[in-house]
């Protein structure tokens, strides 16, 4: 999935990456806008920044976001 | 009880069941279970001060110690323990105005706060911008972040991605308005820092001078310890001086900035590389007792083609952004090809344009519309002359003697997408074409360096040969070793980094004092409670996001000066009164709700309210159908929606927001306020058939009420 900057997304699962942490459990199914897909390229592996409504904004691994909405 | 659920608003929605079913039953326990809840009722209103908390303990060692029942006593231990486990939180509550679950509405952050990597209170400053209180908005800012000026130019703002007025039609200007109250403030030498504790003996290092490092040294030299910053560099400020142009940040912005910090006594070592100018144990020789590891990302991944190590004039973009900052103001080439889609790549193209370059190119193997630069660089890089070749794949790079003088390329393709969804650029065969180029810049991505680390042997690098942490503290595997920034997590952004080095400073500060260290993220505190500007409806509605000035296009080419001219008085101020005060309205939807569903009347348009399908908004249509009924003012749980008579009128209004004005009506025997007109023909609608005294009369209910009463006094009661 290509994520692009302002698109909503859902984290719908548990991802599979080394950077996902314990605290990360409790934002499963919460809504959020992309705000930096990634900083240079397009990397399916990038770390991607996502507004979480109402818990902040992390960075993410991709494979726990899928897009909701334009 | 979950961890998503709020202490505070369970034990008061207990208290409260409790006291509903008549339990306890006591009248002594009573009056002392109510009183416990009212002290509960503010600390979940934000209005609790620092006795609150003793109150409640004492009020329920009153009902464990004195209780007349068992029931009773129950209650008091009950209360006492469920606040002794869940101290931290209320204190929290008291401390900070800050309800992290959202459970109390009265103290949940605005979106745009929540949005921000640093959790800045963005409603308050924005506020205060527009009650032209400058210094008071820096003052807000630099609680969550030392870089507001800095911040206010450059920083990649999510929080206006999150704000809810653009969901209504563009977002507020957040990142303008806080470059502006800076430059004022530091301009009327009212930027100042506030009062440090006293020196506290420890000493910290941190190595890198970029925005987590310095932000660290920051909140560390606030609170009293000794903070040396070393800098390989011989400017401080990391990637915000030598990565970002300055015709996007001037160099006098980081310099004051970085100055308010040092003036706090933190020691800015520069020109200092860890590992051959400074030594782990040199450093701890000196008395350092924790470490801070702010390296940035500061190398350049490579194109992985033939050419790239072979000719001169291929220059990562890193270390050309760097050159350029440093002074070296050489053009790279006469024709320059950027490789890349991204900010860096913006950067390193409109840099060599105001280097003299005659062509720029950039480069991007995919379409426009997935290009990670931000809008703005992209439509400013266009304007300035950059030719941009999307779909175009460099194959090669060329040269003579030496020398590039062109690369090779490939179009391309989007392919149907991947089983994960994602379109891949696929070359077209046969596309292959040179563009002559006299120098290439790849601007493909960054990655940290990881040489003279060697000395930290526990730390632990993750496969994106990042530093490992614990992200919630910013903590290292090895002891006392903490790490933020870019180094962390990548290259990122600047507020991210910002955040990092808040979080990093917090907890060496608990390392320090031997205080237990958090599991879940911080969450932002709000930190002022600030009155709402009043305007009407249409103006709200009316007003637009200003369009900043920018330098001339000329000029732009030619010269490093500022692009982005700032705002100027009014547009700030408009600016401000834009602001929908999402810190007061939590978007709840009660008050359309009952307005629709309750009452009936559907005056409340407000479409903004919903995060995930917004709808519609119009502010102005409510004066077309409200009656003024007060009913969504009476269910709005914080407070945003207010009904008041001022002058004659009935008001509502939202956030300050006038939704509708109407004149009021008076009985006519008594001369008590009836509401307005509407309010009164849509309760008499309802009640001319039980109650025909009341027709055609503006009479208000107690006289309505007297005189229908004095009516069925002459009926006599029939016998039985």
């Amino acid at each position: 999935m290509t994520f692009r900057q302002g698109q909503k997304v859902e984290i719908y699962r548990r991802s599979d990456d080394e950077s996902w942490e314990d605290y990360m459990e409790e934002f499963m199914g919460m809504h959020g806008i992309i705000t930096d897909p990634d900083t240079s390229k397009n990397d399916p592996d990038a770390l991607i920044e996502v507004s979480l409504d109402e818990k902040g904004t992390h960075r993410l691994p991709q494979d726990c976001l899928r897009v909701i909405g334009q | 009880m979950s961890p998503h659920t709020c202490s505070v608003k369970s034990l008061h929605e207990e208290l409260r069941e409790k006291l509903n079913t008549g339990d306890p039953a006591h009248p002594w326990c009573r009056q002392k279970a109510s009183e416990i809840f009212d002290l509960v009722h503010d600390v979940s209103q934000g209005q609790a001060g620092g006795d609150h908390l003793d109150s409640i303990i004492e009020l329920a060692g009153h009902l464990t110690d004195q209780g007349p029942d068992a029931k009773c006593r129950e209650l008091g231990q009950y209360v006492t323990g469920f606040v002794n486990r869940n101290h931290e939180e209320f204190l929290s509550h008291i401390h900070t105005h800050t309800c992290p679950t959202g459970h109390c509405p009265m103290l949940t952050p605005a979106p745009c706060q929540m949005a921000c990597p640093a959790g800045i209170d963005v409603p308050s400053y924005v506020t205060l911008v527009g009650q032209g209180k400058y210094a008071e908005a820096i003052s807000v800012i630099r609680r969550d972040n030392p870089f507001p000026w800095v911040c206010g130019l450059i920083c990649t703002h999510p929080c206006e991605f999150m704000c809810v007025r653009g969901r209504m039609d563009s977002p507020i200007a957040i990142m303008d308005l806080k470059g502006f109250a800076a430059e004022k403030s530091m301009s009327a030498r009212q930027y100042v820092n506030p009062e440090p504790l006293p020196d506290n003996g420890r000493k910290v290092c941190v190595v890198g001078a970029g925005p987590g490092g310095l932000t660290a040294a920051y909140y560390l030299a606030l609170r009293g310890y000794r903070v040396t910053v070393i800098e390989a560099l011989p400017v401080p400020g990391g990637m915000m001086m030598v990565g970002i142009p300055r015709y996007r940040l001037p160099r006098e912005v980081i310099d004051r900035e970085v100055s308010m910090i040092e003036s706090l006594g933190v020691d800015l070592r520069l020109n200092t590389r860890f590992g051959t100018d400074a030594t782990l144990d040199s450093l701890r020789s000196e008395g350092h007792e924790a470490f801070l590891l702010a390296i940035g990302a500061h190398g350049s991944y490579k194109l992985m083609i033939p050419g790239e190590e072979e000719f001169k004039g291929v220059l990562p973009a890193v270390p050309f952004l760097r050159r350029v900052s440093l002074g070296d103001h050489r053009m790279p080439g006469r024709r320059v090809a950027v490789v890349g889609g991204g900010n860096v790549a913006m950067d390193a193209a409109r840099t060599s344009l105001r280097l003299g370059c005659e062509e720029v190119h950039i480069l991007y193997r995919r379409s426009h519309d997935q290009m990670p630069a931000h809008h703005e660089e992209v439509v400013e890089a266009e304007e300035e002359g950059v030719q941009f070749s999307y779909l175009t794949i460099p194959k090669e790079i060329q040269g003579e003697n030496g020398k590039v003088t062109g690369i090779v390329c490939v179009r391309a393709e989007l392919s149907e997408p991947d089983e994960s969804g994602r379109r891949r650029p696929v070359p077209v065969a046969g596309s292959e074409h040179v563009i002559p180029v006299d120098a290439v810049i790849p601007a493909i991505g960054q990655e940290v360096q990881s040489q003279g680390m060697e000395g930290f042997e526990q730390v632990d690098w993750t496969r994106r040969s990042t530093i490992r942490v614990n992200t919630v503290t910013m903590q290292t595997h090895q002891e006392g070793v903490f790490a933020v920034g870019d180094a962390v997590t990548g290259p990122a952004t600047v507020v991210e980094a910002i955040s990092g080095g808040k979080k990093a400073a917090s907890a060496i500060h608990r390392y320090f004092e031997g205080i237990a260290q958090p599991t879940l993220p911080s969450v932002p505190v709000r930190r002022r409670r600030l009155a709402h500007f009043e305007a009407p409806a249409a103006l709200k509605t009316d007003l637009q996001r200003p369009q900043m000035s920018l330098l001339g296009n000329e000029r732009r080419r030619v010269t490093f000066q500022q692009v982005r001219l700032g705002l100027d008085d009014a547009q700030a101020h408009n600016e401000s009164k834009r602001c929908l005060r999402c810190d007061i309205c939590i978007r709840c939807g009660r008050c359309v709700e009952i307005c629709r569903d309750k009452m009936g009347i559907d005056a409340l348009c407000l479409g903004y309210l919903d995060f995930d399908n917004p709808g519609p908004t119009d502010l102005r249509i409510t004066a077309e159908r409200c009656i003024a009924c007060g009913a969504c003012a009476t269910n709005c749980p914080t407070g945003a929606m207010q009904m008041t008579d001022q002058n004659g009128y009935r008001v509502l209004s939202l956030c300050g927001t006038v939704l509708n004005r109407l004149q009021l009506e008076y009985c006519e025997i008594c001369g008590a306020v009836l509401g307005p007109a509407r309010y009164h023909d849509y309760i008499m609608k309802r009640v001319r058939d039980i109650s025909p005294e009341m027709s055609n009369r503006r009479v208000c209910l107690d006289c309505a009420r007297s005189r229908s009463g004095g009516r069925h006094a002459e009926i006599t009661p029939p016998r039985e």
